[in-house]
């Protein structure tokens, strides 16, 4: 155990000798006496130890805090004295700064990772062992964790971060758009067997006719910059293809070839999907569809629209959910690893990961079997939280690595290529796997 | 007068013997300077030799891992990585249309506006108002009117039957949109510059001139433009070292795409940096870039001489 950072605080035993020589001391001095002894009676009670853990996320929503702030409360009945100050740096530069801190000697002791940083981070060593820790816990059950859901986040036995939210990426859709246009909205779609690619196509391109806007927008509308992979993935897995597998660049193969050409179609042809260089935005009622995570629900409380969410649409290969994963792992520099590692296996025990449900979806198996998990988030019914608990039963994290960033900007102005009317998809493609092959 | 008598008068006070007049007028001298002096070497030299130490490592800032590898960032730059070429060759394009265009605009505007009439201080904050605008705002603002079928402009093209591009995803178009947009941000500052070189120009001038019957455009072309020379040196120099170290711009336009079409050297010094964590091999770039900046400008000192 390392306590580099723990405070000794003053005891009875501390403070009463240094009362008495002040006592004993000048006339002037003696009012200090009875303010010192009363500080030590005062802090009789308090723990022999006492610790802050930094711990940094990247949610602001004040839901989110309330709940993480819970955790912490309830810590301290573990841990007497010990508080944990919860650090929101934002998304976009969540990674870089992390990282900086890290690289300026300043690690926070724990921490959200991304999944596309995961293997970057575990990579370059900066994460800490968490199995000593997790396996000494007699009540924490490891084993409840569905194994494909830590495939990011341990190595052989070691296991440098504990998945909070493993969230599948479902169909968002606007009710409203789909009764105008006398749609089958996808959740009954689904129920019927007939939510698959071609009637997604279908509906997409009727939905964007009855209503004067688009059918479908990507995740977030981010689709051909930041979000490139939250777009692509979710069709090309449902078509039975991967964006790499085994060093293998999968985006030139047949499979994946003719997924992203019907989304070129949607594009450019059936102009169903918002194009690049527009702008949708289905939270506000622009878009019929988009794909994204429950968390975004929260911001559908106030929708001016009827919504629900749908499992994602199979194609050729069946079912194929998508998994956007996140972790909370401790920093290997931390000062307090230990301490930190004990934080991490509290917050993620039965009971705290059943709470946190609400927001992120589990990835252990008993909450997930829980009628508590489909019945936690206010916002959506029972019957679609079934659809999120299916998925993450059955879905397959996104694709990562340890050089993302350099993939990812490899893939940036080849993917630029193949959203233009006019791009060939399979040369695009092609061109793709060319410039991303060696670095994986 | 009245400095020099006090210093001699305290020389002679002699508090110190061995302090000779010049030695102590070299001290104050050195106390005076010394404020600018630390800051200058604190904040400009120490990172530059800091900069140029880390560009002969390897430096994986995530990993903390450096090894000395002596000039091979420079060699991997300049010799074996097509993408430094490609970001070179963008920053020059966006130099040389941004340059020639903000100092020629900022002219007219300055001709235009440097006059006394009822409105021109309106018209000069007009113009001058995007340079304190927020980059953030200017270009959230700017990539809204530059959407494709959906943005104002191209509605406004479409009004009179121009079907405009979609600006931002098609490489020449998006490198041509930073810089009007760039230019109509920064315009002012140089406009500003320029009324000022203006007015400080004597009216007597214009007024012998135009008593010898020379045109607007002969006393702009003999006596204005000449005049202007040093104004416009500085203008020159400030707006091509600025023009290099665009970053702010591109990363909320167009965040160096389509197609790597708007990557320019800052940019790609960011993204190698910061994005990737090669923390040597942007700081090579870095040394290249400012050693092509500090060219620039020597070139653009020396040409200045050689016309006056």
């Amino acid at each position: 155990m390392d306590h580099a950072k723990k405070t000794r605080p003053l005891t009875i035993s501390r403070l009463l000798p240094i009362a008495r020589s002040e006592t004993a001391g000048h006339g002037a001095r003696r009012a200090g006496a009875p303010v010192l002894a009363a500080l030590a009676l005062m802090l009789a009670g308090s723990p022999a130890w006492a610790s802050e853990l930094r711990f940094t996320i990247w949610t602001g929503n004040e839901a989110h805090l309330k709940m993480l702030n819970g955790f912490a409360e309830g810590f301290k009945a573990v841990r007497p004295g010990v508080t944990v100050k919860f650090e929101t740096i934002p998304p976009a530069d969540y990674t870089q700064k992390l990282t900086f801190q890290i690289a300026g000697g300043n690690p926070p002791d724990i921490g959200w990772l991304m999944e596309d940083a995961a293997p970057t981070f575990a990579n370059a060593r900066v994460l800490e062992d968490l199995a000593p820790v997790l396996n000494a816990k007699k009540d924490y059950d490891f084993a409840d964790f569905s194994r494909p859901a830590l495939g990011l986040w341990t190595n052989g036995a070691r296991v440098h971060g504990v998945p909070f939210s493993t969230s599948p990426f479902v169909m968002f859709y606007n009710k409203d758009m789909f009764d105008k246009a006398g749609l089958e909205d996808p959740l009954a779609l689904a129920a019927k067997g007939q939510w698959n690619m071609t009637t997604f196509q279908d509906v997409a391109k009727k939905l964007t006719v009855a209503n004067g806007r688009f059918g479908f927008e990507f995740k977030d509308g981010q689709g051909y910059e930041s979000r490139i992979m939250h777009g692509l993935m979710p069709p090309i897995r449902a078509y039975g293809g991967d964006a790499w597998a085994n060093k293998e660049c999968g985006l030139d193969k047949p499979n994946a070839i003719a997924a992203v050409q019907q989304l070129h179609d949607m594009v450019f042809k059936d102009k169903s999907i918002v194009p690049p260089g527009e702008r949708g935005d289905f939270f506000s009622g622009n878009a019929g569809m988009t794909i994204n995570q429950i968390s975004r629900a929260s911001i559908m409380a106030n929708a001016a629209f009827k919504w629900g969410i749908a499992p994602l649409p199979t194609g050729p290969s069946g079912e194929s959910p998508v998994i956007g994963q996140a972790g909370i792992v401790v920093f290997a520099a931390g000062k307090q690893k230990q301490l930190a590692a004990e934080f991490v296996a509290f917050v993620t025990n039965k009971q705290n990961v059943a709470v946190a449900a609400q927001f992120f979806p589990p990835a252990r198996a008993s909450v997930l079997a829980s009628n508590d998990f489909v019945n936690s988030n206010k916002l959506i019914p029972p019957e679609q939280m079934r659809v999120v608990a299916d998925a993450i039963v059955k879905g397959k994290v996104l694709p990562s690595h340890d050089k993302s960033p350099q993939i990812l900007a490899a893939m940036k102005p080849r993917v630029d290529a193949l959203w233009r009317a006019e791009a060939n998809v399979e040369r695009s493609l092609r061109a793709v796997c060319a410039a991303i092959q060696p670095l994986l | 007068m009245g400095q020099p008598a006090t210093m001699a008068a305290r020389a002679q006070r002699n508090d110190a013997p061995w302090l000779t007049l010049k030695m102590r007028e070299a001290m104050e001298a050195w106390l005076f300077l010394s404020p600018t002096l630390a800051g200058f070497l604190i904040f400009f030299v120490a990172p530059l030799v800091a900069v140029l130490g880390y560009s002969l490592t390897e430096w994986n800032l995530l990993s903390q891992q450096a090894t000395f590898v002596g000039l091979a960032n420079y060699d991997d730059a300049l010799m074996r990585n097509a993408d430094f070429w490609h970001v070179a060759r963008n920053s020059a394009v966006f130099a040389l249309g941004l340059v020639p265009l903000n100092m020629a605009l900022a002219l007219l505007l300055a001709l235009a506006l440097s006059g006394r009439f009822r409105g021109v201080v309106v018209f000069r904050t007009i113009f001058f108002a995007p340079v304190v605008t927020s980059a953030a705002a200017w270009a959230i603002v700017w990539k809204f009117q530059l959407q494709g079928e959906a943005g104002f402009i191209n509605q406004v093209l479409a009004g009179i039957g121009i079907t405009g591009p979609n600006w931002l995803r098609e490489p020449n178009w998006a490198m041509a949109a930073v810089i009007v947009t760039r230019v109509i941000k920064m315009v002012g500052l140089n406009m500003i510059l320029y009324i000022a070189a203006l007015q400080a120009i004597p009216r007597d001038y214009d007024a012998a001139a135009r008593l010898e019957g020379a045109s607007g455009l002969q006393i702009f072309r003999m006596i204005t433009w000449p005049l202007l020379g040093p104004t416009t040196l500085v203008i020159m120099v400030i707006t091509t070292i600025g023009s290099f170290k665009v970053f702010d711009h591109i990363y909320l336009m167009t965040g160096g795409g389509p197609e790597n079409g708007t990557l320019v050297l800052a940019f790609y010094i960011y993204q190698q940096g910061f994005e990737f964590f090669n923390v040597g091999y942007a700081s090579a770039l870095a040394m290249i870039m400012f050693v092509i900046v500090m060219a620039l400008t020597v070139v653009q000192l020396a040409l200045r001489r050689k016309d006056t």
